[in-house]
């Protein structure tokens, strides 16, 4: 059982992915974008982050950033729209190159998500 | 007079008209006769880059749109794919929803694979090519679709080439052949044969633009495509197909995927008789003994270096 921030801020996407983690064992907080997912890695400490990248507020790409600037080495998984860049200068490969450890597609099912955290837990 | 063959490919029509015209300047009449064809094929050539240009130009708008809804639909597919699969977990084995969640989960597959389909027109930018052998590409891509189109149509592949590089990814090469195959076989009631065939080519209109290049070319026996379509058929969404039958958009991915790699196509097609569309490429210039690999590659390069001279 792992403890799972969720960051989405598609509430009905959210709810559906806290579900799915719940029924594969795992406990759920979730955060409707980048600023509100600090303040709660904060206070709940998750051991691992499955974050949309498209976020309002703060992007989940700002979100990720700061985590590392701040030393906090939670492994994160980033949910990708479809599209392979996210940006003109950010794409999925840059993501992994910034310390994601796996990479969603929406939309996935229960075997991907499964696979998506084993990856991001491998060796913790 | 200018004769030139009326089967000939506009870059040799071009290039022999030029010719001829040089060849006649001094001498009266003909000339006159060569430059008010060659006026006439400047009017076609503008003709067809406003066509091209008016392709593009759906495209990108295309590819903004594309962007921006992509992401948000994806999402509502997500909830939508997530909640239905959890219900099938839920449910008992002889449960009657399960085929009503089964029918969601696969309409909802495929309308993932019509967004990745309308997203290769959102960023074609962000494309690294390296250079792919085309031979292999088409043979295996072959191979997976004659098992998919049924066993009415026959695929025939032929070749002199051992080696032809290109610079693209490798499903640039794979999503032409796919899309022109498909087109050719609802063409013919995925019945008879297609001939696909790769050539070496020129490309270039004139002896300063000339490259060594392939030709990649599907005919089919079918249908045909009417004149008044074929101006609009490269068109995103367009189509002649029934309802539920095609999505309009493979051949417009077959255009944008030729012209990010920097070749063109070419349609010729009769009504009732078939249509043959050809896909022009640069060949990919590489370090000199990698292409050794090919003797008729190397053959053939010699010839073409041969020809800019």
């Amino acid at each position: 059982m792992t403890h799972v921030l969720v960051v989405e801020d598609d509430l009905q996407f959210r709810q559906m992915l806290a579900q799915m983690l719940k029924l594969e064992g795992h406990t759920v907080v979730v955060a409707g974008d980048g600023e509100e997912a600090l303040q709660l890695v904060t206070r709940h400490k998750p051991r691992l982050i499955i974050t949309d990248i498209l976020l309002p507020r703060k992007d989940g790409i700002d979100m990720i950033m700061e985590l590392a600037q701040s030393g906090i080495d939670t492994p994160v998984i980033a949910i990708s729209g479809g599209r392979r860049a996210i940006s003109a200068d950010f794409n999925l490969e840059s993501a992994l190159l910034m310390g994601v450890k796996s990479i969603l597609k929406k939309p996935f099912n229960r075997v991907d998500l499964r696979q998506a955290v084993s990856v991001a837990l491998a060796g913790r | 007079m200018c004769s030139i063959p009326e089967n000939a490919p506009p870059s040799h029509r071009r290039a022999s008209c030029v010719q001829v015209e040089r060849q006649t300047a001094a001498h009266d009449g003909e000339g006159d006769a060569c430059r008010s064809c060659l006026n006439k094929l400047d009017a076609h050539y503008t003709d067809l880059l406003n066509q091209r240009l008016g392709q593009s130009q759906a495209l990108e708008v295309l590819g903004a749109l594309s962007a921006g809804v992509a992401h948000d639909f994806n999402t509502l597919l997500g909830t939508i794919v997530g909640h239905a699969e959890m219900g099938l977990d839920e449910l008992p084995e002889h449960s009657p929803c399960r085929q009503n969640l089964q029918q969601i989960l696969a309409a909802s597959l495929r309308a993932r694979e019509l967004i990745a389909r309308i997203l290769l027109f959102s960023a074609p930018h962000q494309c690294r090519r390296i250079t792919v052998d085309t031979v292999p590409v088409i043979q295996e891509t072959l191979s997976l679709l004659n098992s998919l189109l049924g066993p009415g149509l026959r695929l025939n592949f032929s070749s002199d080439l051992e080696y032809a590089p290109v610079s693209a990814e490798t499903g640039h090469i794979q999503q032409i052949v796919m899309n022109l195959c498909i087109n050719a076989a609802d063409a013919t009631d995925h019945k008879g044969t297609v001939e696909i065939r790769l050539d070496l080519t020129t490309l270039g209109d004139t002896p300063e633009e000339r490259k060594p290049g392939v030709c990649l070319s599907v005919s089919d026996k079918g249908s045909g495509i009417h004149p008044d379509l074929q101006e609009r058929i490269f068109d995103p969404f367009f189509t002649t197909k029934d309802l539920g039958m095609g999505s309009g958009l493979g051949l417009s991915v077959v255009y944008d995927t030729v012209t990010q790699i920097g070749g063109h196509i070419e349609l010729s097609s009769t009504p009732g008789d078939g249509s043959t569309f050809r896909i022009y490429l640069p060949l990919a210039v590489e370090k000199e003994n990698s292409l050794k690999t090919s003797t008729a590659v190397d053959r053939n390069l010699i010839d073409f270096a041969g020809e800019g001279q």
